[in-house]
C-alpha cells in the first residue's frame, strides 16, 4: 500500500472518530482519491444553519502537492466562485504544508466563510456587492444558504421545498422596486436582473448610476 | 515502627534498602548501579536543564577581579546547554541504613564541571533519619534544583543562567558541548516521534530535527524534498511545517545533505545558483547553446566605459558582447549595427522611467544605452534625409547627392558615371537623353521633375560643374 493512500485512509478514519467538529468525509464510488467532505457553516454568520459541500480530489503527490478542492454547494461569497465553487484560499496554492490535512482544511474553508477578503476575491461580482453594502450582501447570502444548503432562511421560517421557485430576485440581491422600474420600460425580468446584477445596481452604488446607461445596458 | 537507639532491626534495614533500590531501578534505570546486597551503591545523575539554558563559564581569576573590565584573558563564555555532565556518586549503605546516614564515600563531576564545595554537606543535609535519602538526591540533582542551593543559578533578564566557575573554562567548553550534544542526539534516537507528514509514530533514529527544530521522519523529507528538486520548486525545499511554509523558511545546506541523495543536491544548488543569478538584472544569458549559464555584469567596471559590454561566461569562459552576443569585438569596435538597432529598438520603444527600461539600463550600462541612442538617432535622422532629400545613389560609386533644381540626367562627381537621378539607372555616356525620349521606357518624357518645372532651373550642364 502506497503512503498516499496509507495516509488519506488514515485521515478518513480520523475525521470518522470525530465527532465534536461535526466535518465528515466519504468516498465518491469507493475511490479513496475523490471524496466528498461536509461542514456546517459558521455560526453567526449568513451562512449558518446550511451545510456545504466540498468536492475534494487527492493528486499523485498528495500530501506534498496541495488537494484539490472546489464547493459542491453553491455558496454566495467573495473568495468563491458563485458559479464554479472555484475557492480563493492561500493554502490551497502556496502556502500549502504536507501537515495540513483534508480536516483542518475543511475547517479552513469553515473559517473562510467567517472571513469574507474581498480585496482578493474569486467572484469580482460578489466581492463589489460586499464592499457596497454589506448587509444586502449577507441578506442575499443568508438566501443561497436556504435555497442551496438547506439553511432556515431569512426569519427562520423553514426551508422551502425542494421544488419551490427560486426566487431570482434575491439570489440575485436586488431591489424588488429597482427591478420592477426597468420591468415596466417593457424589458425582460431575466434580463433586467443580469444587467443590474452586473452593474451592481444596490445600495449607496444606485446614486452613481444612471438609469440611461442602464438602458443602454438592457439594449446591448 | 520505632527503632530502639541501640539495636537496629537489620533485617527490615535491609528490606527497606532494598525496596528503594528497585524503586530507584524502575524509575531511573540509567542512574543506579552497583551491590545492593553489600550496601555498595553508585549513582551517576545527569543534570537536566529544562527547555535550553545559558550557561556561562568564566574562569577563577575573572570572579576575583569581578567585573567584565578585568584585563585577564578569558572573558567569561556564554553557551545553551540541555544538560549538564552526571555527577558521580560512590556510596555506602551501612547495614542500618535509613536509620543511621548512608556514608559517601566519593563525590565526583564528570570534566570536573562542578567544584564540589558543599556538595557532600547539602547530600547529608537530605538525610532523615528511617527515611531513604537516594531517590531525593537523584532528584535533587537532575533536576538542577542543587544548582540554586549552590548559588549557581540566577535569572538574568528573565532567563535562568548557570555559572560554572572553572580554572580552565577553554578546556571544560568543548567537553560540556560534546556531551550536550551526544546526550541529546542519543535521546532523540530513542525517543518516538509523531511525523505529521504520514501521521506515523516513528523512532528518532530515523527522524530528523530540521533547525528549526521541527521534527519529522526521513523517509517523507526524502519523498517531499525530492519531488520539489525534480520538479525544480527549490523555494518549497523547507521545513513542511505550516508555519515554517508561510514564512518561507527554506532548508539550511545541512539539512538537505541529511536527507537527499548527491545528485539531487547537486540539482538543487544548480537551481539556487540559477534563482539567484535570475533576480540579478544586469544578467546576460551565455550565447553558447550548450551552455546558457547567466552571466552577470562585470564587478569594477565603470559606468560608460566600453568595457560594459564585456561579458566572461564563468563556465565556458567564452567571452562576448552583452549587446550582439558574439565574440568579444573589443572595447572599441562597434557592434554590427544590427545588434544594436535591435537593442536600441527595444529599448527607445519602452516608456521613459518603466520598470522595463530600467531594467535594461542595469544590464546594459545606462550610460553607454543613451550614448548609443544619441548616435543612432543622429544616424537614423541622416538617413531620413538622405532618402529625403537625395535621389538613387549613383551605381558606379553609390555617391548620394542631394539636387536642387535641373534635369534627371546625372553625371557623377566622383566617378564621372552617367545616371538617372529618378530611377539609378546607367545611362550611355554619348546618348543619355535616350533614356528619358525613348516612348515605352519608365522614364519617358520625365527628363524633368512636374514639380520642379516652376522652379527657377538650370541647364544639366551647370549642375555638373567638375
Amino acid at each position: 500500500m502506497d503512503a498516499r493512500l496509507r495516509r488519506v485512509n488514515k485521515e478518513i478514519a480520523d475525521c470518522k472518530s470525530d465527532k465534536s467538529s461535526r466535518v465528515t468525509i466519504d468516498l465518491v464510488d469507493d475511490n479513496p482519491f475523490h471524496l466528498i467532505g461536509a461542514f456546517d457553516g459558521p455560526e453567526d454568520t449568513p451562512y449558518e444553519g446550511g451545510r456545504f459541500q466540498v468536492d475534494i480530489v487527492i493528486p499523485d503527490n498528495y500530501p506534498f502537492q496541495p488537494v484539490k478542492m472546489k464547493f459542491i454547494t453553491k455558496v454566495y461569497h467573495p473568495n468563491i466562485s458563485s458559479a464554479s465553487g472555484a475557492i480563493c484560499l492561500d493554502i490551497l496554492k502556496d502556502a500549502w504544508s504536507p501537515v495540513l490535512t483534508l480536516k483542518s482544511t475543511l475547517i479552513s474553508l469553515q473559517s473562510l466563510l467567517c472571513s469574507p477578503e474581498p480585496r482578493d476575491p474569486q467572484d469580482a461580482e460578489v466581492a463589489k456587492h460586499y464592499m457596497t453594502s454589506k448587509s444586502s450582501f449577507e441578506k442575499t447570502a443568508r438566501y443561497w444558504t436556504m435555497i442551496y444548503a438547506g439553511g432556515p432562511g431569512e426569519d427562520g421560517a423553514g426551508r422551502p421545498g425542494k421544488d419551490a421557485a427560486k426566487d431570482e430576485i434575491a439570489m440575485a440581491g436586488l431591489d424588488r422596486a429597482h427591478v420592477a422600474q426597468f420591468e415596466a420600460l417593457g424589458f425582460d425580468r431575466s434580463k433586467v436582473i443580469d444587467v443590474l446584477r452586473r452593474m451592481n445596481y444596490r445600495g449607496a452604488n444606485v446614486a452613481n448610476i444612471n438609469d440611461d446607461r442602464v438602458v443602454e445596458e438592457l439594449l446591448k | 515502627m520505632s527503632a530502639p537507639s541501640a539495636e537496629y532491626d537489620l533485617d527490615a534495614c535491609a528490606a527497606l534498602q532494598r525496596e528503594e533500590w528497585e524503586v530507584l531501578e524502575a524509575i531511573h534505570p540509567d542512574c543506579i548501579s552497583g551491590d545492593p546486597s553489600k550496601g555498595l551503591i553508585k549513582l551517576e545523575v545527569p543534570v537536566d536543564l529544562p527547555g535550553s539554558t545559558a550557561v556561562v563559564l568564566a574562569s577563577d581569576s575573572t570572579i576575583e577581579s569581578g567585573s567584565s573590565s578585568s584585563s585577564g584573558p578569558s572573558t567569561p563564555q556564554t553557551i545553551s546547554l540541555t544538560i549538564l555532565p552526571p555527577i558521580l556518586l560512590d556510596i555506602c549503605l551501612p547495614s542500618t541504613y535509613p536509620y543511621t546516614p548512608p556514608q559517601v564515600r566519593a563525590v565526583h563531576a564528570t570534566y570536573s564541571w562542578l567544584s564540589l564545595d558543599g556538595l557532600r554537606e547539602a547530600l547529608a543535609g537530605k538525610w532523615e533519619e528511617g527515611q531513604g535519602v537516594l531517590y531525593t538526591w537523584v532528584e535533587w540533582i537532575r533536576s538542577g534544583e542543587f544548582l540554586e542551593e549552590l548559588s549557581m543559578s540566577t535569572i538574568i533578564e528573565g532567563r535562568r543562567t548557570i555559572r560554572i566557575v572553572h580554572p580552565t573554562p577553554a578546556l571544560l567548553l568543548p567537553s560540556l558541548e560534546g556531551y550536550n550534544s551526544s546526550t541529546q542526539a542519543a535521546r532523540f534516537s530513542q525517543n518516538s516521534y509523531e511525523c505529521e507528514v504520514c501521521m506515523t509514530s516513528i523512532k528518532g533514529a530515523r527522524c530528523i530535527m530540521l533547525s528549526c527544530n521541527h521534527v519529522f521522519c526521513r523517509s517523507c523529507l526524502e519523498d517531499f524534498w525530492g519531488l520539489c528538486i525534480r520538479e525544480g520548486d527549490v523555494g518549497r525545499v523547507g521545513c513542511p511545517d505550516p508555519e515554517c511554509v508561510k514564512e518561507h523558511r527554506e532548508a539550511t545546506e545541512e539539512d538537505v545533505r541529511r536527507v537527499v541523495t548527491e545528485e539531487e543536491i547537486l540539482r538543487w544548488k544548480w537551481l539556487r545558483m540559477k534563482r539567484a543569478l535570475e533576480k540579478d538584472p544586469t544578467l546576460v544569458h551565455c550565447p553558447m547553446a550548450l551552455c546558457q549559464t547567466p552571466v552577470p555584469r562585470p564587478q569594477n567596471v565603470e559606468d560608460g566605459s566600453p568595457w560594459e559590454r564585456l561579458r566572461i561566461c564563468p563556465d565556458c569562459g567564452y567571452s562576448f558582447c552583452a549587446y550582439c552576443k558574439r565574440t568579444w569585438h573589443g572595447p572599441v569596435a562597434n557592434c554590427p549595427i544590427s545588434a544594436t538597432k535591435l537593442i536600441l529598438q527595444e529599448y527607445m520603444a519602452l516608456a521613459e522611467g518603466s520598470p522595463e527600461r530600467k531594467k535594461m539600463e542595469v544590464r546594459y550600462g545606462r550610460i553607454t544605452l543613451q550614448r548609443l541612442v544619441t548616435e543612432y538617432e543622429e544616424e537614423r535622422a541622416f538617413h531620413e534625409w538622405l532618402e529625403r532629400c537625395t535621389g538613387t545613389p549613383c551605381p558606379g560609386c553609390d555617391l548620394r547627392v542631394e539636387k536642387h533644381s535641373g534635369c534627371n540626367h546625372m553625371t557623377c562627381v566622383r566617378c564621372k558615371e552617367h545616371y538617372c537621378y529618378r530611377c539609378g539607372q546607367r545611362l550611355d555616356r554619348y546618348h543619355p537623353y535616350k533614356h528619358f525620349s525613348t516612348p515605352g521606357l519608365r522614364c519617358f518624357s520625365k527628363l524633368f521633375d512636374v514639380e520642379s518645372i516652376d522652379d527657377e532651373w538650370q541647364p544639366v550642364e551647370g549642375f555638373d560643374v567638375i
